[in-house]
């Protein structure tokens, strides 16, 4: 178009810069202060240059600290979240689209509910649950009376214990307990023209068959979107690990992190080697952001549809 | 056309597929709120202590607690603050990277960097940098004594927590609302250019009212969001103090629950804490939502 | 040639619907009853607007949905219950519903496949079927980089492969340029000559009706107007309906009133003698009507549209719009009133009620020579 836009466009650069050095900014300031010495943040602050102790820092972190078999940990997190996420997801919402079925839309909605109430506002029950994760079933049985029965019957009544705190699974399931990868996965399908289905189902596709030869391939990019997605998500949890984990050695990264600031006021901490750890810490998230920024922009873009 | 007899007519198959899921969602899901709920009027001892049904007395305490006012106040403000800012800041910058300039590509791609890094990560980090001695502000407070400290002052501690939100907030909103700027269809800029509006007028008679659906949709997540993932802010960078001036109701459940292991006391809030989100989302739909949906 | 023609040669199957009905719930109800006999190897096209349950008849006859009532029986078999892939039906859909992430082989390979076909033999059909539609050079393509016409020779392809003794269409034209209809128009003839599959082909175009069926099944709100040759249907409309649906421009409809001895309208004009009395509706085709001095019938013009090879007046007769069709180069005077008559012989007359047509009607009136003399 022909149109004098100096002016407008001038103040949209002044914008983007300003928001880039406000993003960038405090990503800097962690790297060129992981990369001084705890006694040059002691003279000058935060260092506004880079020095030669980054990775002296950051084995400091990686010899003293957890944060080498944390990461092991958020690494397991983070890819089994966002592999069960996206399988489970996957499956549910492709019974809800392509069979006919009379409850398909009120599992939709008790599924879609999820993301209305996040896990951190509900962490104190999830964890009573996680505690025990047959403590429902034991409820259900004395509620029902069936556990009167069974008491009379065998002597006791049944009362199931196991709890998933402090495992890989408990830190884990309760962030897969969530709709957003369902919601995603209907409105892709139905994008998708209806006549493929039926032209699948003339060819004499089953839905097995139709799950794997059309669906699965025709969502390659969605999967990965929320593969994406998810396991930047279960990386950076962290109200859920803190309380879902309570030994040094099955806690994720990020509250081990958080935990190498001693809470006592003071000594000054050795920020420098915090924000090594900090550095460490976001190196896988942020090149798998590097790499898949496709994906990322278009989970994100898709999960609100 | 209905096509509702031409799917899939097997029984158990769907349930099977669903079945997972579901199973989680229960678990983690259903069965928590419930708890919450149901907790709310029994008197929890911790560590499986036995429990008493005690009717309101629960809510009846923690509505007379000033704790929890002052909780919910607070959770109210940084709501406001911090939800406003986290949704216009990406806006202004959605804007500006829609433009064809040079720096509008890299900005797409720099802006949604935070989404890698965890909200306790950059909470450690906005500690160091907002450290009164140490940090950004430390030589403005050696030529003026006390001007910076989120240590001492509750107002420093808030703001600090304002800007690591917004910081963490940005790339989802970002992203949401420059997808809603780009779908708008060239042609409608070509004819509100053809009527005399500049780009600057197009911004407010043409892309903020198409963009109106995204814009709901990021306050909508957002205000759940910020109530819900200051937790690891909090817990990072201020620890809710300095005396209690940010301790948001999400952080005292937390500290009520697994520090003072009042559980009937942190469930009750919790309850509380659901409804209250859960109104403010119906209110949002019912008074904004249904104004702002526009055939294209 | 004839090596493939013999190739992919269907064992063409008829296609019986008895009592068939559809209804999705009380209110809407799609198709209220249907019985119609398909003969093996005919090409039927099933025309009407959209909503008159044609392509709800189609997929019903696929398998892709199921009756509410009634049998569907194909060569003989009943297969209202059955999958659609066992029912010897292959389908041509509109938008040709190509699996985008798989090649024009895989694509025509994948119901060979699902059979459990062996390799060596899908590749075999494969190129038989590719050579027949001139897709050889493009088999390892996918859909996304093909033309239409390519895209849906491909969905032709993927259709015959299998040999079914019925093969359906969903209006699969609809998405195509004109020129390229035109073709495959002509492709598709050519193509059910050489693979004499019972074919069902849906429409909304009466061009491809004409031009492909050998019968027409014309539906409207579920119920069968008229199931017959284009010829017939052409010529002999069984309803209002149908004579308004065939032909460009439609048929004219007048409203008329029979006195006994002969069709009056509304400003008492005769239009042709009738013995019978009440009020009927008379068709008249555009190109039935003349333009001539001394034309005993008057009408008002309106408007004129040329079109090269012919002209499309409009007019105004008593109150009600007439189109008349008139050949390139007729001297009229837009100005003037014009006088008309109408082909005695092509004179359709139809129930005022029923919107049926009433045959023979004027067969008493042909018989007196003198008084149609008068008319034309």
């Amino acid at each position: 178009m022909v149109e004098n836009a100096r002016s407008i466009n001038i103040a949209a650069s002044i914008l983007l810069i300003i928001g880039i050095v406000y993003i960038v900014g405090p990503l800097y300031l962690t790297l060129s202060t992981a990369s001084q010495s705890y006694e040059y943040m002691l003279r000058n602050g935060l260092a506004w240059v880079p020095g030669g102790e980054l990775f002296a820092n950051m084995g400091k972190v990686i010899n003293d600290t957890r944060i080498p078999i944390q990461m092991l940990n958020s690494m397991i997190v983070a890819f089994s979240n966002a592999l069960a996420t996206c399988a489970l997801s996957f499956l549910s919402a492709y019974a809800i689209v392509y069979f006919r079925i009379r409850w398909a839309g009120v599992v939709f909605a008790l599924i879609l509910a999820t993301i209305m109430l996040p896990l951190d506002i509900r962490v104190i029950t999830t964890y009573q649950v996680a505690s025990n994760i047959f403590s429902p079933l034991n409820a259900v049985l004395d509620v029902t009376g069936l556990n009167d029965l069974i008491a009379n019957a065998f002597g006791a009544p049944v009362h199931l214990e196991l709890s998933v705190l402090n495992t890989h699974f408990g830190l884990i399931a309760p962030l897969v307990a969530h709709g957003t990868g369902t919601f995603l996965f209907r409105q892709f399908f139905l994008t998708l023209p209806k006549d493929l289905f039926k032209a699948a189902r003339m060819d004499g596709a089953g839905p097995i068959r139709f799950l794997f030869d059309i669906l699965l391939p025709l969502a390659r990019t969605s999967v990965a979107s929320l593969f994406v997605l998810t396991f930047l998500s279960g990386w950076t949890q962290y109200l859920w690990p803190l309380v879902g984990a309570s030994t040094p050695d099955m806690q994720t990264a990020v509250v081990g992190l958080a935990r190498l600031v001693p809470d006592a006021d003071g000594q000054v901490p050795d920020f420098p080697m915090i924000m090594a750890g900090a550095v460490l810490v976001s190196l896988v998230p942020l090149s798998m952001i590097a790499l898949l920024q496709r994906f990322l922009v278009q989970g994100l873009v898709l999960s609100e549809k | 056309m209905s096509s509702e007899s031409s799917l899939f007519s097997h029984r158990w198959l769907p349930l099977l597929l669903a079945a997972p899921l579901m199973l989680l969602i229960v678990l983690f899901f259903y069965v928590p709120v419930f708890q919450a709920f149901y907790w709310s009027f029994f008197l929890e001892q911790p560590f499986g202590g036995g429990s008493e049904f005690v009717g309101f007395q629960n809510f009846a305490r923690v509505l007379s607690d000033p704790e929890f006012w002052m909780a919910g106040w607070r959770t109210i403000v940084f709501m406001l603050t911090a939800s406003s800012l986290a949704v216009i800041v990406p806006l202004m910058l959605a804007i500006a990277a829609d433009r064809k300039i040079a720096l509008s590509i890299p900005a797409r791609n720099i802006l949604v960097w935070p989404k890698g890094i965890a909200g306790a990560s950059i909470g450690v980090v906005f500690a160091f940098i907002f450290n009164p001695f140490v940090g950004l502000m430390a030589p403005l407070n050696t030529l003026v004594p006390g001007l910076w400290n989120p240590g001492i002052d509750g107002t420093d501690a808030f703001i600090t927590l304002v800007a690591a939100h917004v910081w963490s907030g940005i790339p989802f909103n970002f992203v949401i609302l420059l997808a809603g700027l780009r779908s708008i269809p060239h042609t409608m800029h070509q004819a509100a250019a053809m009527d005399g509006a500049g780009p600057w007028r197009r911004i407010f008679d043409v892309q903020l009212p198409l963009i109106m659906p995204q814009l709901f949709l990021t306050f909508v997540l957002e205000f759940t969001e910020s109530i819900t993932s200051v937790f690891a802010l909090i817990d990072t960078i201020t620890g809710g103090g300095p005396g209690g001036s940010t301790t948001l109701l999400v952080y005292k459940i937390y500290v009520d629950g697994f520090r003072g292991f009042d559980l009937s006391g942190a469930s009750t809030q919790t309850a509380i804490l659901m409804v209250f989100v859960l109104l403010l989302a119906a209110c949002q739909f019912v008074f904004l939502g249904r104004r702002i949906n526009y055939e294209r | 040639m004839t090596a493939i023609d013999t190739a992919i040669r269907a064992a063409a199957a008829d296609i019986e619907l008895i009592g068939v009905t559809k209804a999705y719930d009380a209110k809407t109800v799609v198709i209220p009853q249907l019985d119609v006999a398909l003969r093996p190897g005919e090409f039927t096209v099933v025309l009407g607007p959209s909503g008159c349950g044609k392509s709800t008849l189609l997929q019903m006859i696929a398998g892709l949905e199921r009756v509410s009532g009634g049998k569907i029986l194909i060569g003989g078999r009943e297969v209202q219950n059955l999958e659609p892939k066992h029912r010897g039906c292959a389908m041509v859909f509109q938008n040709y519903a190509l699996y985008p992430h798989m090649t024009v082989a895989e694509n025509m390979a994948y119901s060979l496949k699902v059979a459990g076909v062996s390799k060596a033999e899908r590749a075999e059909r494969v190129a038989t079927v590719a050579k027949m539609l001139g897709l050889a050079d493009f088999l390892a393509r996918k859909p996304g980089q093909l033309s239409g016409g390519q895209r849906q020779r491909v969905a032709i392809g993927r259709a015959i492969i299998r040999e079914p003794g019925v093969l359906l269409f969903d209006e699969p034209l609809s998405n195509l340029d004109a020129q390229l209809r035109h073709d495959m128009r002509v492709e598709l003839a050519d193509l059910h000559r050489r693979i004499g599959a019972t074919s069902v082909f849906v429409t909304h175009d009466q061009v491809e009706a004409m031009t492909l069926a050998d019968r027409i099944l014309i539906l409207n709100k579920g119920h069968i107007e008229q199931f017959d040759t284009p010829k017939a249907i052409y010529h002999h409309p069984a309803s209002i309906f149908v004579a308004k649906f065939i032909g460009s421009p439609p048929m004219n409809i007048l409203a008329v009133t029979g006195d006994g001895s002969a069709l009056r309208l509304a400003d008492g004009q005769v239009v042709a003698n009738f013995a019978g009395k009440g009020s009927f509706q008379l068709g008249i085709r555009p190109e039935d009507i003349t333009v001539k001095a001394g034309g005993p019938i008057k009408a008002q013009i309106r408007y004129r549209e040329d079109l090269g090879s012919h002209e499309i007046l409009e007019a105004d007769i008593a109150g009600q719009p007439l189109r008349i069709a008139t050949p390139f180069g007729a001297e009229i005077d837009p100005t003037s009133t014009l006088s008309l008559s109408f082909s005695q012989a092509r004179l359709h007359l139809f129930d005022n009620g029923t919107s049926r047509a009433i045959s023979n009607a004027f067969d008493q009136t042909k018989s007196a020579p003198a008084s149609v003399k008068e008319y034309q």
